[in-house]
């Protein structure tokens, strides 16, 4: 039987720290990259946001390079000719927006020792926020699932497939078990948890403001290659970001947070009622919020 | 390499061209090619057979196989397996009666069915761990079936070079007992304890003449699963039992109960909690799907990562209902195809994976179009493909629960859904109650 490769739920900071790859031998053998916690991965199934895309070949051979933020950092994704779905999904597609990815693993290595990982799509599709949320929810079951696999191979002298089959993990997943416990050493679990304890909070309204308060390191951490324009952009959808959560936390009773309430409470950030309608319309826009009723502002 | 190790060699020589060349000047090619150029075996015999005229394709590769790499066209395959069951029967050929054995045998990728065509020279017993040589394989009902023919050998094993998944292999220290959700084909001596959902009386006429048995439903907490019962247990639909000395077998790919006069059925109190409905069949894991094979109604949710080729607006032979393509039907030439609509989706939940199949109704449901709009969508786009998209676009990347009959085949599970919906999950619930668990397990 050759079944299909299914579709691995991973987050990017695990995926790209995969440093093991395991090329298939023979005729149409499949490759795979095994992450930190096992995950033998060939074809994964990816919800974020596009937040950067670019045409960087031409228009008769074009190749599309993305990247796809989910709570936890980026996947990078490449599409070319030999893509033809996915490539021409994408040139119909404008960041940012939310993005589903059914793709294949891809690894560059251009010198021994480095390997850097990215997504060579198959299919890509426009989708909700729903869509990434659930897409969240059951990367976290199934990063949980790897923690416990790789908890009970370390408490094995060799751990083997045959055991952790005995301990109720997959086949599949005890077999990546055990060979990432063979490559990669002390694999700080404890990091692994707590990200997934942050994801899950991602998801839940009542932690987003304490999720806001980190916003500002993360942005500290994207690239140098960020541009003052781009700087710009970026402050101002860091303002957006805290006017939603803004709405959000007034909207007490589902019918919206009311105009007066949201320009008591941004005075905190430094903004007055002018900067606060430039927000709100922009938000409008975009399709992220909208009124309800005159003078009460909601999350879609 | 001596003489008499080289004869069986030269005898398949000898075959491979027919029987034109004499045993002497293949023996003294041979001896050649071995002992004064050194080459190996399989090279020495290869190079003869091309100097003498012949096909070196046709000897024998002595390729060891999987159970699962089978294809059901191998001339000739080496495997090592378990005996799960041995069976004996005499049949009639020629006028002579002869005894053949058939069963099942496993190893850890699968299970297949075989056939010894002389019971005299293939002894198999279960339990028996074997290599066998040279046997073939044929297909049947749509699986490979592996045969020992006039050429196949078998030589003992010990027993601990083979070791089976649990719940397949042949029990060793007593019945085990099994949930329904845990059944798979070839499995003996099984202890269950299940609710009849359904009995009802039926006759077949065999070669022993009328015999009456019992079929129906049977449920656990894990799932549902259809029986025969070969003996008069005096079953009540409703009621609980515990059967002992039970037996798996498939129907059409799907595991069935069986059990016959040496099983033991007594009535005891329902360990299942009250207010669960075991006529609705419960959440499975696709994963736990793939170690099985196949099961009869079950329920499935994932997202869907690809709508398959043959999905949307199709034509069927008015005949045979055959997938009719550029007009022909494979079996009565080129006819007037009837449009039909059909989804073929890979449903995956990130550890395991499956085809649903759904018919024209379902799909009509699901994606909000009738079979006459989309008749007329793609006679206006001048191309059926439009429907598909419009599948697509509906389904994915989208959560789908579906339920069904699940079987597989040669590309992995297949599910012929009985019931579909996109469903939208409860996320925030579920992320809450996660991580209080977490944050209490800190």
């Amino acid at each position: 039987m050759i079944g299909r490769e299914v579709a691995w739920r991973i987050f990017s900071a695990e995926y790209n720290s995969s440093r093991l790859e395991i090329k298939g031998e023979g005729e149409r053998a499949p490759s795979y990259i095994v992450s930190p916690l096992g995950a033998m991965v060939n074809r994964v199934f990816l919800v974020g946001v596009l937040t950067d895309l670019e045409n960087i070949g031409t228009g008769d051979e074009p190749l599309w390079k993305g990247r796809l933020q989910d709570p936890t950092g980026n996947f990078y994704i490449s599409s070319g000719q030999y893509q033809p779905e996915a490539t021409a999904a994408l040139s119909k597609i404008e960041a940012p927006a939310f993005i589903a990815v059914v793709g294949k693993t891809r690894t560059y290595s251009p010198e021994e020792g480095t390997m850097y990982v990215s997504i060579r799509p198959e299919k890509v599709r426009i989708v909700e926020a729903r869509e990434r949320d659930h897409w969240v929810l059951e990367t976290c079951k199934a990063t949980l699932r790897r923690i416990d696999a790789v908890t009970d191979a370390k408490e094995m002298a060799a751990p083997t497939v045959d055991e952790l089959v005995k301990l109720g993990h997959s086949p599949a997943l005890a077999e990546g078990v055990v060979k990432a416990v063979g490559h990669y050493q002390d694999v700080d679990l404890g990091r692994y948890r707590a990200m997934v304890v942050d994801a899950l909070k991602f998801l839940l309204p009542e932690y987003q403001s304490e999720m806001e308060s980190e916003m500002p390191s993360e942005l500290a951490q994207r690239p140098e290659e960020v541009e003052d324009e781009e700087a710009v952009e970026a402050a101002e959808e860091e303002r957006e970001e805290k006017v939603m959560a803004i709405i959000t936390k007034l909207d007490k009773t589902g019918k919206g947070a009311a105009w007066d309430d949201i320009v008591n409470e941004v005075k905190s950030l430094g903004m007055d009622r002018t900067a606060l309608e430039e927000v709100t319309n922009s938000l409008l826009d975009k399709g992220l919020i909208y009124e309800p009723v005159l003078g009460r502002m909601k999350r879609i | 390499m001596e003489k008499e190790e080289i004869a069986p060699h030269v005898s398949e020589i000898s075959r491979v061209l027919g029987n034109k060349v004499s045993e002497e000047q293949i023996e003294k090619e041979l001896d050649t090619y071995l002992n004064l150029y050194r080459v190996s075996l399989e090279t020495a015999k290869r190079s003869v057979v091309r100097k003498l005229g012949g096909d070196p394709n046709a000897l024998s590769k002595g390729v060891q196989k999987k159970l699962s790499e089978l294809s059901g066209s191998e001339q000739s395959v080496d495997v090592l397996v378990k005996v799960l069951t041995a069976n004996r029967k005499d049949i009639e050929q020629n006028g002579e009666l002869r005894t053949l054995i058939y069963g099942l045998f496993a190893d850890d990728t699968g299970s297949i069915a075989y056939t010894a065509w002389d019971a005299d020279r293939f002894p198999l017993e279960r339990g028996q761990v074997l290599l066998v040589r040279n046997a073939y394989t044929k297909e049947w009902n749509g699986k490979p079936q592996l045969n020992l023919g006039t050429r196949a050998t078998v030589e003992s094993q010990p027993a601990e070079s083979m070791s089976l998944p649990e719940g397949m292999d042949v029990p060793i220290y007593g019945p085990s007992t099994a949930k329904v959700a845990d059944l798979v084909e070839g499995m003996n001596s099984v202890t269950i304890t299940v609710k009849i959902l359904s009995v009802e009386t039926r006759k077949i006429e065999s070669q022993e003449g009328a015999r009456t048995f019992f079929s129906g439903m049977l449920a656990d907490e894990t799932g549902r699963a259809q029986f025969s019962a070969w003996h008069d247990f005096n079953l009540k639909k409703d009621e609980i039992v515990l059967i002992r000395g039970a037996y798996v077998r498939s129907w059409r790919g799907i595991p069935q109960l069986n059990f016959g006069e040496r099983a033991e059925v007594s009535r005891v109190k329902s360990p299942f909690p009250p207010d669960l409905d075991l006529s609705r069949p419960q959440p499975r894991v696709i994963a736990d799907l793939e170690t099985v094979g196949g099961a009869f109604d079950v329920l499935v949710a994932g997202v869907v990562v690809d709508v398959k080729k043959g999905s949307g607006l199709i034509q069927r032979c008015p005949q045979c209902n055959r997938l009719v393509q550029n007009k022909l039907c494979r079996l009565h030439g080129k006819v007037e195809g009837q449009y039909d609509l059909r989804i073929k989706a890979v449903v995956d939940d990130g550890a395991g994976s499956i085809t649903a199949v759904l018919n024209k109704d379902l799909t009509e449901a699901l994606v909000g179009i009738t079979l006459e709009q989309a008749i007329k969508e793609a006679r206006e786009a001048m191309d059926p493909e439009v429907v598909k998209e419009k599948i697509e676009e509906r389904l994915l990347a989208k959560p789908l629960e579906v339920r069904g009959n699940v079987i597989s085949d040669d590309y992995g599970l297949m599910m012929i859904v009985s019931e579909a919906r996109m469903f939208v999950p409860e996320v925030r619930a579920e992320a809450a109650n996660l991580l209080s668990e977490l944050e209490g397990a800190q």
